[in-house]
C-alpha cells in the first residue's frame, strides 16, 4: 500500500513542500526584520515618549495580505487533496482496479485516509506555526490577535480548519463520486460552516464581559481583548442607532474632550461587550475541538458511505 | 462437481429495477466460459458481484469455493478486468507492474513482464497515450500476473480492432493452457466465443436462460424446417427460440430437450453465432417490441 500511496501522491507532496519551504523562508526573513525594526522603534519612542503614535510597516501591505490569505490554506487542502484523494479514483473507475488486487477496500481506504489526515495536519500546523511566529510583532503592535482574521490564521484553530476541510472534501468525493461537484460542495459547505461558527457560535464560548465607561474612553477592556459590541446608553437605556443628538447644554463645548465630559455628566455612557484577552487560548482550543469533531464525523460518513456503495 | 464458479439464484436490484435476477449456473474448473446477453442483460452486474465489488440482493455465489467478499483470501484468487479498462493514465506499464508486485502476495513478475515484452508494448510509455489494444494488454498482464485461479473479464475486446482482438484472445488462450485457470468473459462478439470458449452462459432480460458446454450447445440447438405446419406440438417438448413462417414453409430455431419424433422436420446444425443471435432476438421480442414475423404468425 505504501508504494501505491507514494507513487500516486509524491507529486502533490513535493509541490506542497516546495510552496511551504518558499513561504517559510519569506516569513523567516521578514519576521526577523520586523522584530528588529519594532524593537528599534520602541527604544526610540520610549526615549522620546511618543509611543502612542507608532507608525510602522506602512508599505508592507502585500506581505500582510499574503499572510492573511493563509486563511484559505484549509480550503485549498480540502479541494486539492480531500476531494480528489478518493473522489478521483471513483470518477476514473481506478478503484475497481485497486480493489481487485489483493488489498481490501478497508485497508486501502484506511491508508488513504491516514495519509490525507497526516499530511493535512502537517500542512495546517506548519502554516499556522509560521504565521503565529511571524505575527508576534504585529500582535504586540496592534493587540489584535483575538480579532476575526488574525484569530483564524494563528494558534491551533487553523489546524482544525484544515482537518475539517480535508475530511469534508473526502466525504464529498465519496458521496458525489465525481471530482468537480465534490470540489464545489467542499467550497460551499466549508465557507458556510466557518461563517456560521465565527459569527454566531464563537462569541458564545464564554459569557462576554460587559463594562460601562465614560464616553470617548475608547477601549475599555484590557488590550488584546475581542470587542463584540459597543453601544451608548443614557441612564442605563441603550440608544438605538448609535448617533447622538447633542443635548443643548453640551452643544457649546469647545473641544471634543469637553463635549465628552459634558455628555458623561448628562448621564451618557459607553457600554462595551468583550471577551478578555486572557481567554484567547480557551477560545482557540474550543474552536479546534469543534472542527476536529466535525472532521471526525465527516471521515466516518465517508468510510460508511464507501463501504455501503457498490463499486 | 467441483465448479470453479457456482451461482445460485443470484440477483441484484438497483432501486426498483432488477439488474440481474435468479442467475443460476455452474462453470467447471479449467474452462473458458463466454457470457452473452443483450445490453442491460446484467453481464456487468454479474461479473462485478463475482469479483466482490458488489453485494448480491438475493442468492449466492461461490468463486473458487469462496463467497465473494472484501477479504484478502478471496481477492487474491480472482482477477478482474472491468469494461472500461481502468488504469492510471499518467503511469507507464512499468508502474502498473510494480503496483501489481506491491499489492499481490503471489505476484509473478515474469508472467506479466514477458507477455508485455513479447507483444512489443513499451514499458516506459504513459498508459494514457497507448492504443486501446495496448491498454487492454497491460490490464490483462496485470490481471494474469496476480496468478488468479478465476479470471473475470467484462467485454475486454469490445473496443479493439480485429488484430488487437486476436492478440488479446491468444494471450488469454496461452494463459489458460499454461495453468489451472478458469475464465469467464462477457462479450458481444460471438465469433470470439467460437475461437476461445468451451462453455456458454446466456443472460436474457436479467435471467440465465442457458448455461452449457459449447459442444452440448451446438448439439442441442437445431434449425428445423418443414412444409408449413403447426408448431404447438414442438413447443410442448422443446424450447422454441424463433419461428419464421412463409406461406409454404416453416423454419424453427429450437433447443431440443430430447429426441425429435416428428419425421417431417428436416434438422440442420446451427453455428454458435446463430444460436446466440436467436436468444438475443428472443429477449428483444420479449422486452415488448414485437417484430413483424411474430405479428404475422
Amino acid at each position: 500500500m505504501s508504494w501505491l500511496l507514494w507513487r500516486q501522491h509524491r507529486r502533490q507532496g513535493g509541490f506542497a513542500l516546495g510552496v511551504l519551504a518558499a513561504f517559510g523562508v519569506l516569513l523567516w526573513i521578514t519576521g526577523v526584520d520586523m522584530a528588529h525594526t519594532y524593537r528599534a522603534a520602541l527604544a526610540d519612542c520610549t526615549a522620546s515618549r511618543t509611543c502612542g503614535e507608532l507608525q510602522l510597516f506602512q508599505g508592507w501591505g502585500p506581505l500582510f495580505n499574503l499572510v492573511n490569505f493563509t486563511a484559505l490554506v484549509p480550503v485549498l487542502v480540502g479541494v486539492f487533496w480531500g476531494a480528489t484523494v478518493v473522489g478521483r479514483e471513483l470518477e476514473a473507475g481506478t478503484n475497481r482496479l485497486v480493489w481487485t488486487q489483493s488489498v481490501t477496500r478497508s485497508q486501502w481506504l484506511r491508508s488513504k485516509i491516514a495519509l490525507l489526515l497526516i499530511s493535512s495536519t502537517a500542512v495546517g500546523a506548519a502554516v499556522a506555526a509560521l504565521v503565529t511566529w511571524w505575527s508576534r510583532t504585529s500582535n504586540s503592535l496592534h493587540q489584535n490577535r483575538f480579532d476575526g482574521l488574525p484569530f483564524d490564521i494563528q494558534g491551533v484553530a487553523p489546524i482544525g480548519y484544515t482537518l475539517f476541510a480535508a475530511a469534508l472534501g473526502l466525504a464529498c468525493g465519496v458521496l458525489w463520486r465525481r471530482t468537480l461537484p465534490a470540489i464545489a460542495t467542499t467550497l460551499g459547505v466549508f465557507f458556510v460552516v466557518r461563517l456560521v461558527v465565527e459569527s454566531w457560535v464563537r462569541p458564545h464560548y464564554r459569557t462576554p464581559v460587559t463594562s460601562l465607561g465614560a464616553l470617548g474612553s475608547g477601549h475599555v477592556g484590557t488590550p488584546g481583548s475581542w470587542v463584540l459590541s459597543t453601544a451608548i446608553q443614557v441612564h442605563g437605556r441603550t440608544l438605538a442607532g448609535g448617533r447622538i443628538t447633542l443635548p443643548e447644554a453640551c452643544a457649546g463645548a469647545a473641544t471634543r474632550q469637553a463635549s465628552a465630559d459634558c455628555l458623561t455628566k448628562a448621564g451618557y455612557a459607553e457600554v462595551t461587550k468583550y471577551q478578555p484577552a486572557g481567554r484567547y487560548w480557551t477560545f482557540q482550543l474550543t474552536e479546534l475541538a469543534i472542527f476536529l469533531v466535525l472532521a471526525a464525523v465527516l471521515a466516518v460518513v465517508a468510510v460508511v458511505a464507501l463501504k455501503r456503495q457498490d463499486a | 462437481m467441483n465448479g470453479a464458479v457456482r451461482v445460485e439464484g443470484l440477483g441484484k436490484r438497483y432501486g426498483r429495477k432488477w439488474a440481474l435476477q435468479d442467475a443460476t449456473f455452474d462453470i467447471p474448473a479449467g474452462r473458458v466460459c463466454g457470457l452473452v446477453g443483450a445490453n442491460g442483460a446484467g453481464k456487468t452486474t454479474l461479473l462485478r458481484m463475482l469479483a466482490g465489488l458488489g453485494r448480491p440482493t438475493t442468492g449466492s455465489a461461490l468463486v473458487d469455493g469462496e463467497t465473494p467478499a472484501d477479504e484478502v483470501d478471496f481477492l487474491r484468487r480472482v482477477g478482474y478486468l472491468a469494461q472500461e479498462v481502468p488504469l492510471y493514465q499518467r503511469w507507464d506499464a512499468e508502474d502498473h507492474l510494480r503496483m501489481g508486485a506491491a499489492l499481490n502476495p503471489h505476484w509473478d513478475d515474469a508472467v506479466a513482464r514477458t507477455r508485455l515484452i513479447a507483444l512489443d508494448i513499451p514499458l516506459d510509455q504513459r498508459v494514457g497515450t497507448m492504443s486501446g489494444g495496448q491498454r487492454a494488454q497491460v490490464a490483462l498482464a496485470l490481471a494474469l500476473g496476480k496468478r488468479p485461479r478465476i479470471l473475470l473479464l467484462d467485454e475486454p475486446v469490445a473496443a479493439l480492432d480485429p488484430l488487437a482482438r486476436k492478440d488479446f484472445l491468444s494471450t488469454l488462450s496461452e494463459a489458460v493452457a499454461d495453468g489451472d485457470l478458469t475464465v469467464l468473459l462477457s462479450t458481444h462478439l460471438v465469433s470470439d466465443l467460437e475461437r476461445v470458449c468451451d462453455h456458454l452462459v446466456v443472460l436474457e432480460a436479467a435471467h440465465t436462460v442457458l448455461a452449457e458446454e459449447v459442444d452440448r450447445v451446438l448439439e442441442d440447438h437445431r434449425l428445423l424446417t418443414a412444409d408449413r405446419r403447426d408448431i404447438r406440438e414442438l413447443e410442448r417438448d422443446h424450447t422454441v427460440l424463433r419461428v419464421e413462417q412463409t406461406p409454404r414453409q416453416t423454419s424453427v430455431w429450437v433447443r431440443l430437450s430430447g429426441p425429435l419424433y416428428d419425421p417431417a422436420w428436416r434438422s440442420e446444425e446451427l453455428g454458435l453465432e446463430e444460436i446466440v443471435l436467436a436468444y438475443l432476438e428472443r429477449s428483444r421480442r420479449r422486452s415488448g417490441r414485437p417484430e413483424l414475423q411474430e405479428v404475422i404468425a
